[in-house]
């Protein structure tokens, strides 16, 4: 063999030109951008996340949530990820997104929880996905039909956040009366949930959606997610019910005289899942499917083909 | 000399004399790297069983999710970062650092010093995995895909290996012989680039924490060139030195290793962002990684002849040699890894296997069929050096060559098939997400038996390895062989 300078100077030059390609080049090209803002400077965008949000992302984070989730679009012409609807929802189905996701989405991202895997679907616009705030007027409540069963909410009562307070303590056992299962999920989807489903994607859906994923009928009977008990706290009434224990049915149901509320924790993550949101316009990315409407409201979004063959790649 | 059988074992070519000398320098050497390779062996079988019984218990929960909902430490998305992190850093690592350390030794042709420092730098790397998997079921994941061991745990990992390899590398220092064979430099390079790549990642993402989507570039490089230079060049080096060794005939051709050796680092060093294909990347990160891992195609066949043409002629040693056989088998999974990784990568197939199933299996095929396998065969070739006694029983060996055989070729074909499956149902909008996902549940039953082989297998390993560490071995000159050889082929180097 020949002498070890070399042998070393190969070993160590080899690797340190993948460092540099990799990892170094890459960080001086995409490493240090700015929020984009229009020229009022007040349209920024992204902006951090509030501290509730930022904490449910180590919730998210430490949870392993990444190993099934991405939090990433891939564009319309390599994939079906843009023209794809959410699993549940009202009709239309709110999107995944209307555009591929772009580094600018990520700025303020730590740890970055980007995934590749997709056992569960793509999060990247989940908040978007949430019930809109000016749909409320939309849908009067047609009341509840018999208020003394817990569990039982309006059809599509936007009702973004906050659950609604229950007409009459836990739910009693007699409520897992077999259920109605919706048999046409997808036909009829507006029609009012079975069970007393919160509106899709709403904060409620997801505390219940974690608590306990495969009792979210009509959609996601089937969901393969695990259940996220541990971040509930079951716990006697003591006086009044909580307002944010989960409105549960069925065998999740807790006994009479205990309800189950989300810890901190579990708001956190709630907190961090409503404000996954890449609906924003970039200037370096094509959006598909016009100002990016209310999900759930404009028809158009939806049913749009959102551009199969776009003319020009969408540049990064 | 060639047994009745036609079997060509071969014996050495050296006199009589010569041999012998040699042979009481190879005790001597075997000797001083005894205590503290044996060390990393038994550490290693220990997170190798707790790593696939965990393994299991993830696989069960995969189709049966609500297990345990209520014991934050017993979900899901605690548990698989921990069987990864554990057989990485607790099984692979270790048994890495085993027969490197041996390998070393031996081809420096020179005593281990200190050993008990590199005895101490086991207990710190056993004591970094620890507290790595402690915090990762305590909650306190970084959420970075394989580095989730929080800072902490990494500093200690990382004092723990400059006590290992220091001694490794000054071994080298103090080597006698001109030739420097091509195991040394497989060796000698996972020793440098570990630490640089640790270090490097563990600064990028912690210390001077990198913006947005530069966090899973860094993720990547670093997965990947794990897989490749750390696990792969110690599998490689190692099975350059045990199939000649075995069969008792040079390498073939000392051009193809050094061509081998050199677009391996170069080529292998630049993959990992095809993992992010499409995504949130400058496209031209991704485009070099997918030609890197084209380029990939150059070392596997240029070792991959190598390593055949060393065998040509010698294929039914693997009759008789468990390290043979383990170790043919990891380097033919090397071939069938490389090449499933292309396949990964190519943007018209990653569309389809991009978030899928496949790309797990991918990572099995490099951890588990190429890495752990040759591992596997290194093992059954030291151990007994080390402990001065033959493994006992040739059927558990041949069990355990089956379980784990069966059971790693079970696991991959059952996650590509299903993620192909899996793929083709995500790229169809108008079927809901949740038939993807419903779809390759049946593989993952399937891979569950897998996982159960792999446990039965691993058992029977680590209760063989037993017998030995107590001493329970056979006491004999002849090494045992999987089938009944003639006596004459004890000389060969079995």
């Amino acid at each position: 063999m020949r002498g070890l300078a070399p042998l070393f100077l190969g070993l160590f030059g080899t690797f340190a030109f993948s460092w540099l390609g990799l990892t170094v080049i890459p960080n001086i090209q995409i490493g240090a951008l700015n929020p984009q803002m229009d020229e009022e400077g007040t349209d920024i965008y992204p902006m951090p996340k509030s501290g509730m949000a930022e904490r449910g992302r180590r919730v998210y984070a430490a949870n392993g949530c990444a190993y099934c989730h991405s939090q990433q679009l891939r564009p319309g012409y390599i994939s079906a990820d843009l023209d794809r609807v959410r699993d549940a929802g009202p009709s239309p189905r709110p999107k995944w997104g209307d555009r591929r996701s772009a580094p600018r989405d990520y700025l303020f991202d730590r740890p970055l929880q980007i995934g590749q895997e997709r056992m569960g679907p793509d999060l990247a616009g989940m908040g978007k996905a949430a019930p809109s705030e000016e749909e409320k007027p939309a849908a009067p409540p047609e009341s509840a039909p018999s208020g003394s069963t817990a569990g039982t909410q309006p059809p599509q009562p936007p009702n973004a956040v906050a659950q609604k307070p229950p007409a009459g303590g836990a739910s009693p056992a007699a409520t897992n009366a077999p259920a109605q299962i919706s048999p046409t999920p997808a036909s009829n989807p507006s029609s009012p949930n079975p069970r007393g489903m919160p509106p899709a994607y709403s904060a409620a859906w997801h505390y219940r959606h974690l608590y306990s994923p495969r009792s979210m009928t009509p959609d996601n009977v089937d969901s393969t997610m695990p259940a996220y008990k541990f971040l509930y706290e079951k716990r006697p009434i003591s006086g009044e019910r909580s307002a944010d224990a989960l409105e549960l049915n069925g065998a999740d149901a807790p006994p009479p005289g205990w309800e189950v509320v989300p810890t901190y924790d579990a708001k956190c993550l709630v907190a961090y899942l409503m404000s996954l949101d890449q609906s924003h316009p970039l200037k370096e990315v094509k959006s598909f499917g016009g100002a990016a409407p209310a999900p759930a409201g404009s028809p158009a979004a939806a049913t749009a083909p959102s551009g199969s063959p776009p003319p020009a790649p969408a540049k990064k | 000399m060639t047994p009745a059988t036609g079997i060509p074992l071969k014996e050495p070519t050296i006199s009589a004399a010569a041999s012998d000398a040699e042979q009481l320098e190879r005790a001597r050497i075997d000797a001083s790297t005894r205590v503290p390779v044996l060390m990393f062996y038994a550490s290693a079988m220990v997170w190798l069983l707790l790593g696939t019984l965990l393994a299991g218990f993830v696989s069960f929960t995969t189709h049966s999710p609500d297990w345990f909902s209520n014991v934050s430490f017993l979900t899901w998305g605690r548990l698989r970062p921990v069987v990864v992190n554990v057989i990485i850093y607790g099984w692979a690592s270790m048994a890495a650092m085993g027969t490197a350390t041996w390998l070393m030794a031996r081809l420096c042709r020179t005593t281990l010093r200190h050993p008990l420092l590199i005895v101490a730098g086991t207990w710190f790397w056993n004591i970094g995995v620890l507290i790595g998997v402690v915090a990762i079921l305590m909650g306190y994941s970084t959420g970075y895909q394989w580095l989730e061991f929080p800072p902490y745990a990494a500093l200690v990992l990382l004092v723990a290996y400059a006590l290992i390899m220091s001694w490794a590398v000054l071994m080298f220092r103090f080597r006698r012989g001109e030739q420097i064979f091509i195991t040394q430099w497989y060796l000698l390079g996972a020793f440098l680039w570990f630490p640089w790549l640790y270090a490097a990642a563990q600064a990028m993402l912690f210390v001077v924490p990198v913006q947005g989507v530069m966090q899973a570039a860094v993720g990547w490089w670093y997965g990947n060139n794990l897989l490749f230079l750390w696990f792969g060049a110690i599998g490689l080096g190692t099975a350059y030195y045990m199939i000649p060794k075995v069969i008792g005939r040079p390498v073939y051709s000392y051009h193809l290793a050094t061509i081998g050796f050199w677009t391996y680092v170069l080529f292998s060093s630049w993959t990992g962002m095809q993992r992010g294909v499409d995504g949130p990347f400058p496209a031209w990160m991704v485009t070099a990684s997918i030609a890197a891992t084209i380029l990939t195609i150059i070392p596997v066949a240029t070792v991959g002849l190598n390593h055949h043409m060393t065998m040509q002629g010698y294929f039914p040693v693997m009759r008789y040699s468990p390290t043979l056989r383990f170790t043919v088998f990891g380097a033919m999974a090397y071939t069938v890894f490389s090449l499933v990784g292309i396949l990964v990568s190519l943007r018209s197939s990653a569309r389809y296997l991009h978030f899928t199933q496949a790309t797990v299996a991918y990572t099995q095929m490099g951890v588990y069929a190429f890495f752990t396998m040759i591992m596997f065969g290194s093992m059954y070739y030291i151990v007994p050096r080390l402990v001065g006694r033959e493994w006992r029983y040739a059927t558990l060996i041949k069990l355990h060559f089956w379980a784990s055989a069966y059971g790693i070729g079970l696991m991959s074909l059952l996650l590509f098939a299903g993620g192909i499956v899996q793929g083709s149902n995500q790229q169809d909008p108008s079927l809901p997400f949740i038939e993807s996902a419903a779809s390759v549940l049946p593989y993952l039953r399937g891979g569950t038996l897998a996982v159960l082989l792999l446990i039965v297998s691993h058992f029977i390993f680590a209760f063989h390895f037993g017998l030995m560490l107590f001493g329970l071995g056979r006491t004999s000159t002849v090494p045992t062989f999987l089938n009944p050889v003639e006596a004459e082929g004890s000389e060969a180097h079995l």
